[in-house]
């Protein structure tokens, strides 16, 4: 029998599986893709399982789900300590550090990463309503996130983080002052992300724009330009007021959240 | 289970269809569904399917998502709809925004209401959603149908669809030593939208989930104030404070209100959502709109 393709991540799985054995979308349902081409990320079934490298994740819960994984021997995740919702005693911890210490602590963001080192469980959750998408790296790829949204990434990811360029876009753009980069090398990762709300993702061709607020902004292809636009709003008194929008410009997939916090124009 | 007719009439917004697409194509609402109505009379308003489509005008919308729907907008290059920018997630650069105009900026700002307005016109995909879980609403509204909306539950209308927005006219003032204190439990003021020139439609956002209810000539009821979501206009509005007996002297509340409640009288209907904000004591009432009162 032919294998099922999943259309979320496009691996290609046994005929007999439900879901995805690499990001856990089910492979009995349709992709939902609304007309103009924003995609959802894929509702993952409660209790739904999937592998990475010699350890498995499972999804729990829908409203604010939880990722509990189960890492192998010579596995490890990282992440921000305060998505950590529980632990096996036994799971060993180290702190990795991020470099550019100052910088991050003047753009609000955690000096050390925690790695959690198998064998053993934890579980990751984030505090507000909304969805765990999976995003499986294969090598050679490049992502942009926004700070403060990745739940954990495996340890074949290379992580670092890039200033949004030009003060505009960090004044305005409303997604702080850097982007997380996730980089895969020779081998595939996987990048657990929370997005709050619903999350959508659409992939824009060469040259393609959309404008997005930008708290609704989520991730980006590293290929994916990202300027901030300045819309201007006449009151008729004391001036008026400006709103920025995040113009992205292809070649590559954006991914938004639907419940943000609205920056830049109050 | 309804079985889909040519005369199908859907039961949220009483506009006839031939009810074939499984959802209503003027609010959304599923056609498949039989219609929940608890023992009390509260009809539970079923949420809109994910990728349902809404025709207005010669544009469609659809509502895309579960726990914070977004509302994708296709629109007609002759069609146009406006909204409060906060709402705005994603739009094509060749849609055309600009700014509508609003009457009482100052009073507008000094009640906490969005200043500005904007408006999108057509041809391309514009898409909006709000900042809380909950459920997108379609109020689709006849020539010369109006509603009331409690503020910050609007999420775009039709250009044809008029707005105004005036007093909610439900206030009450308390004391505590010489210091005096304004509530408005409404809000300051409430939107009203009316559909001139034609059909329109409305979207609103509810947090939880929504009920409608009809009330009755004379027939009332008490909800609490920032339960509801939208009212028809005949619907009037009164504030009932309680206030409770207790065993012993101490534990009554006959110096001040324990709950404030909106008296809503029909004839009209109503529509409420679960989510409600937690009501504070009330402290002793010195002032107040029209009002009832009940001792306990």
């Amino acid at each position: 029998m032919d294998r099922i393709e999943c259309q979320w991540c496009k691996a290609q799985n046994e005929p007999d599986r439900t879901s995805c054995f690499t990001c856990g979308a089910p492979l009995d349902k349709k992709n939902l893709v609304s007309d103009s081409g924003w995609a959802e990320a894929p509702r993952l079934r409660d209790m739904t399982e999937f592998r990475f490298s010699n350890s498995t994740c499972q999804i729990e819960g829908e409203l604010v789900p939880v990722a509990e994984l189960a890492l192998a021997q010579g596995d490890a995740v990282f992440f921000e300590h305060h998505v950590m919702l529980w632990k096996e005693p036994g799971v060993p911890m180290s702190a990795m550090n991020t470099g550019g210490g100052m910088k991050r602590m003047l753009g609000g963001m955690p000096h050390v990463l925690s790695i959690a080192h198998g064998p053993g469980r934890i579980a990751f959750s984030r505090d507000a309503a909304g969805e765990v998408v999976v995003l499986p790296l294969h090598p050679s790829m490049e992502l942009d996130v926004r700070e403060h949204a990745f739940l954990a990434g495996t340890h074949s990811l290379n992580y670092s983080f890039v200033r949004i360029k030009g003060l505009a876009n960090v004044m305005h753009g409303g997604e702080g002052m850097y982007l997380d980069r996730f980089v895969t090398a020779n081998e595939p990762g996987l990048l657990l992300l929370h997005g709050y709300g619903n999350v959508f993702q659409k992939t824009l061709q060469p040259g393609e724009k959309i404008l997005v607020e930008p708290g609704g902004f989520l991730y980006k292809d590293s290929s994916v330009t990202m300027n901030t636009v300045k819309q201007s709003m006449k009151t008729g008194m004391m001036g008026g007021h400006n709103m920025y929008l995040a113009e992205m410009t292809g070649p590559g997939r954006v991914g938004i959240q639907s419940m943000y916090v609205h920056h830049g124009s109050e | 289970m309804s079985t889909p007719t040519s005369t199908y009439t859907c039961p949220y917004c009483r506009i006839p269809s031939d009810g074939s697409g499984g959802t209503c194509p003027h609010c959304g609402a599923p056609v498949d569904v039989r219609e929940r109505v608890s023992d009390s009379g509260w009809a539970e308003q079923p949420a809109i399917r994910d990728m349902a489509r809404i025709r207005f005008s010669r544009s469609t919308c659809q509502i895309i998502g579960k726990y914070v729907p977004v509302a994708e907008m296709s629109l007609h290059e002759d069609d146009w709809v406006y909204f409060s920018h906060h709402n705005l997630l994603h739009t094509d650069p060749q849609v055309r925004l600009e700014t509508m105009r609003m009457a009482g900026g100052w009073n507008r700002m000094l009640a906490g209401m969005p200043l500005i307005m904007m408006t999108a016109r057509g041809p391309g995909h514009i898409a909006f959603s709000a900042d809380k879980p909950g459920e997108t609403l379609a109020v689709p509204l006849q020539h010369n149908q109006a509603v009331d909306v409690v503020e910050h539950r609007f999420l775009v209308a039709t250009g044809n669809v008029t707005y105004q927005w005036e007093n909610s006219g439900i206030w009450f003032s308390t004391q505590k030593g010489d210091d005096q204190e304004y509530h408005y439990p409404l809000g300051q003021t409430m939107d009203r939208f009316w559909a001139k020139g034609g059909p329109g439609l409305l979207l609103l956002h509810a947090p939880g989930n929504t009920f409608i209810r009809d009330l009755g000539p004379s027939e009332r009821i008490l909800i609490q104030p920032s339960g509801l979501i939208w009212k028809d206009p005949t619907v009037r509005m009164t504030l009932h404070f309680e206030y409770p007996h207790g065993a012993y002297w101490f534990s009554s509340a006959r110096w001040q209100a324990k709950s404030a409640w909106l008296s809503l009288h029909g004839p009209g209907r109503v529509a409420i959502q679960s989510v409600f904000e937690r009501p504070e004591m009330t402290g002793q009432v010195v002032r107040c709109s029209s009002a009832t009162t009940q001792v306990w």
